[in-house]
């Protein structure tokens, strides 16, 4: 028995280096299709390196915004800048609150801001969190906050990308690179913000109805994040920023949806906007093209003046 | 609790520990500790149907111990239909209730009649199929006097419960496995090693090949009515290999557990695509249920001892209750039959035994003869999964019939190419491994042993490795549980 016990503590770490050393030679050497279980893609869609690469040239700002890519691709600073605001849009792909925490962790003591817009597009609170995991791992710093999430998480994926990013940094093969401004048709615009080349969605299918069920983990963090950023006197605004309409209606459960929002926070639904439609306003199914944003964003400043 | 879960992670060493460093000194708390691991096994999934474990566990005990003093033939043979009444009354309520009552309203609405039943929403326990069997094994080896009933309740639950092999098999014989907890066990680190290594094979079948291919092969068959010949024969060949590598892989997660805690389970597959007849492959194929009902179905109907029509009729039951065993569908009594089709014209010929030994034993290569047999009776066993893995019997025709049309010679419509190409080099490396280790017990249980350690130990760290790389990232139950 006792050699067992000492194999299997032997085994272990012996295991541990040779995983670790195939992950990093797999991931590195093959093309994507052949490691599914690492997905590391620094400057990847949504310019999340851009936008933590400057992160810290901010502070004390107005309004700091948060929430998936609705966020970074609605709430335009140059607008709010317009209007008087110093803004910051920590926006990030399918950023759900537990990557939101992490965030504010690393990011709200410096940014200091008065107020936090929280973008709430349901599906954060009805999925894993593995797409954000991964966003942030490969754009953002590794440390104990990472392991937590990535513990948090539970899968495979962020597991095997954690490992390889471990190894990537190690050896620092990050240093030369610089994420283009502009890519693939999106814009970065210092501040966060990403302006999508003008773009119109086309006419889609009907979409299958989903019913909109919470994670109760991820909605157990959101409300750590409000009553955290209450604590500090942070002024939260919940918004559910517009999607198009064929999308808004397959969800079954958006009043209820509405009035859980409601009793965290001062929350508005921007769905209503009458002068926003799905063939002139959006560019995909998710996401408003500029015309959209100029729309969104100064209703959501009519709102913000008459507080 | 899912054997490729992180639950049963934790729940093994922690088992582990207690059994060979806690209670290890007294066989009834061992016995005792493995009954409890087992309830908590089994209740992580659905603890109210313990209930059903623990009666099934009193009545064929009760049984068991009224037969030994009973002398009275017809007393005898009424406690033995009391269990078989009652464990086959609970399977057939849980797993076949719906299925009857359906039929009976189809057969009377054929005649115009319409009937309006009481359907009921029934949840089928995990595992009924498998504990029920091996319950049974108890009562009618007691009742046939092969075996002295037990005066050990303990030792008794143990057996009936035991966490490894209780929801998926191997299906194990009373007369085996429950001396087995008489006996006191000792740890033994070759065969602890053994249990490991196999336990890592059969996560790899699991993980990396079953549930790699069962994702594609849920994608063809479920859009088999768009797709081309070529791909629907694809979808066949991935459900070939998913439902291999998950079973076979739960057998190995099971015995090489077993062996952990100093028990020896039967082996329950034997490398059962490289057959070279179908006679052979069922002797390859899940040979616990097999040799469970050639004993104590077949051989009692009378066997091949008979003429030829007895020999037609038990084939017949045989093939087609395992069938039924395995679902209550007719797709599984039609795949049952399409089995005994291939394997009757081998026993009326004598020739069903021709094969008895290994595949092309001690040769790197079979020989072009040993090829042809051997892809012909893959081939049989592919078109007969259609129908395992079909929604109806509708469905299987159809299939079929998508099968051999023009488009089976038009390139496959991939819907996601990189990923069949992944899936198809890991069958194939994986099938190169089984050929390299047919001679064992598994195909790595050879594979390496006269290596170093270093190298020894690489390789094992670099089937984790193939595992964390490729499996999918969601959990997915045994498709075994559902029957």
């Amino acid at each position: 028995m006792r050699r067992f016990i000492k194999d299997i503590f032997m085994f272990i770490p012996f295991a541990g280096l040779v995983y670790l050393l195939a992950t990093f030679l797999w991931g590195y050497g093959l093309p994507m299709e052949y490691k599914p279980n690492i997905n590391y893609k620094i400057g990847s869609i949504g310019h999340m390196y851009s936008r933590l690469s400057e992160v810290g040239n901010y502070k004390d700002v107005d309004i700091l915004f948060l929430g998936s890519s609705h966020a970074y691709r609605g709430f335009d600073t140059r607008i709010f800048s317009d209007h008087g605001y110093q803004t910051f849009n920590l926006g990030s792909s399918s950023q759900t609150p537990i990557q939101t925490k992490i965030l504010l962790e690393r990011y709200l003591d410096k940014l200091n801001p008065k107020m936090v817009i929280y973008e709430m597009y349901p599906e954060t609170f009805m999925i894993d969190g593995v797409e954000s995991t991964l966003d942030l791992i490969a754009n953002d710093r590794i440390d104990k906050l990472t392991l937590g999430m990535v513990l948090k998480i539970n899968n495979i994926k962020t597991y095997n990308t954690l490992l390889y990013a471990l190894v990537h940094n190690a050896l620092r093969l990050n240093e030369a690179f610089e994420e283009p401004i502009q890519k693939e048709g999106d814009i970065y615009i210092p501040g966060g913000f990403v302006e999508k080349e003008e773009g119109y969605d086309l006419p889609v299918e009907q979409y299958e109805k989903k019913k909109i069920i919470l994670d109760e983990g991820q909605v157990a963090v959101f409300s750590d994040i409000v009553h955290e950023l209450k604590t500090r006197n942070i002024e939260v605004i919940l918004v559910y920023a517009p999607i198009p309409h064929s999308n808004y209606d397959r969800y079954l459960g958006n009043e209820y949806y509405d009035s859980i929002m409601k009793g965290y926070s001062a929350y508005y639904n921007f769905n209503g906007i009458e002068a926003l439609t799905d063939s002139l306003n959006f560019y995909d199914s998710h996401h408003l093209n500029q015309n959209g944003v100029k729309l969104f964003n100064d209703k959501l400043l009519n709102v913000l003046d008459n507080r | 609790m899912l054997f490729n879960s992180l639950d049963f992670a934790v729940f093994l060493p922690v088992v582990f520990i207690l059994y060979w460093f806690v209670v290890n000194k007294n066989l009834r708390n061992q016995n005792i500790l493995v009954i409890l691991a087992s309830y908590v096994f089994y209740g992580w999934w659905d603890w109210r149907f313990l209930a059903l474990i623990l009666f099934s566990t009193v009545v064929d005990f009760t049984i068991g111990l009224k037969l030994k003093g009973e002398q009275d033939a017809f007393k005898r043979k009424a406690f033995l239909w009391i269990s078989i009444l009652v464990n086959l009354g609970f399977l057939g309520f849980f797993k076949y209730y719906n299925f009857f009552l359906d039929n009976f309203i189809t057969a009377f609405s054929f005649f115009g009649m319409e009937i309006k039943p009481n359907t009921l929403s029934i949840i089928l326990p995990v595992g009924i199929s498998f504990y029920t069997f091996q319950t049974l094994s108890y009562t009618i080896d007691v009742y046939k006097r092969r075996l002295e009933p037990t005066e050990d309740f303990i030792a008794f639950s143990a057996f009936v419960c035991f966490f490894p092999q209780l929801v998926a098999g191997p299906i194990e014989r009373a007369t085996e496995l429950l001396p087995q907890f008489y006996r006191k066990r000792s740890f033994n680190y070759s065969k602890a090693v053994d249990g490991m290594r196999q336990i890592l094979w059969g996560l790899f079948k699991k993980l990396v090949i079953a549930d790699n291919c069962a994702e594609l092969a849920d994608r063809i068959f479920n859009n088999s009515a768009d797709l081309n010949g070529s791909t629907l024969l694809l979808g066949a060949l991935f459900f070939t290999f998913q439902i291999y590598g998950d079973f076979s892989g739960y057998s190995d997660i099971a015995i090489g557990t077993s062996r952990l805690f100093g028990f020896h389970l039967k082996r329950n597959f034997a490398f059962p695509y490289f057959s070279r007849d179908v006679a052979e492959f069922w002797r390859r194929w899940h040979i616990s249920l097999s040799t469970w009902f050639r004993d104590y179905l077949y051989i009692p109907l009378g066997g091949s001892r008979g003429g030829t029509w007895m020999k037609v009729r038990n084939t017949f039951i045989i093939f087609m209750v395992s069938g039924f065993w395995h679902g209550a569908n007719w797709t599984f009594i039609v795949w049952g039959a399409i089995n005994a089709i291939y394997f009757l014209p081998l026993l009326l010929t004598n020739k069903n035994r021709d094969n008895l030994g290994i595949m092309a034993q001690g040769r790197y290569f079979p020989t072009a003869k040993e090829s042809l047999l051997m892809l012909k009776t893959f081939g049989l066993t592919v078109f007969a999964w259609i129908f395992f893995r079909a929604e109806n019997i509708g469905h299987a025709f159809d299939y079929i019939s998508g099968i051999f049309s023009d488009s089976l010679f038009k390139a496959p419509m991939f819907l996601d190419g990189e990923r069949y190409q992944l899936t198809l080099i890991l069958v194939l490396v994986f099938m190169l491994l089984e050929w390299k280790g047919r001679e064992g017990e598994y195909a790595i249980a050879q594979l390496g042993q006269e290596w170093h350690r270093p190298m020894r130990w690489g390789f094992y760290s670099l089937i984790l490795f193939a595992i964390g790389m490729f499996m999918p990232s969601n959990e997915s139950p045994f498709i075994y549980f559902q029957f």
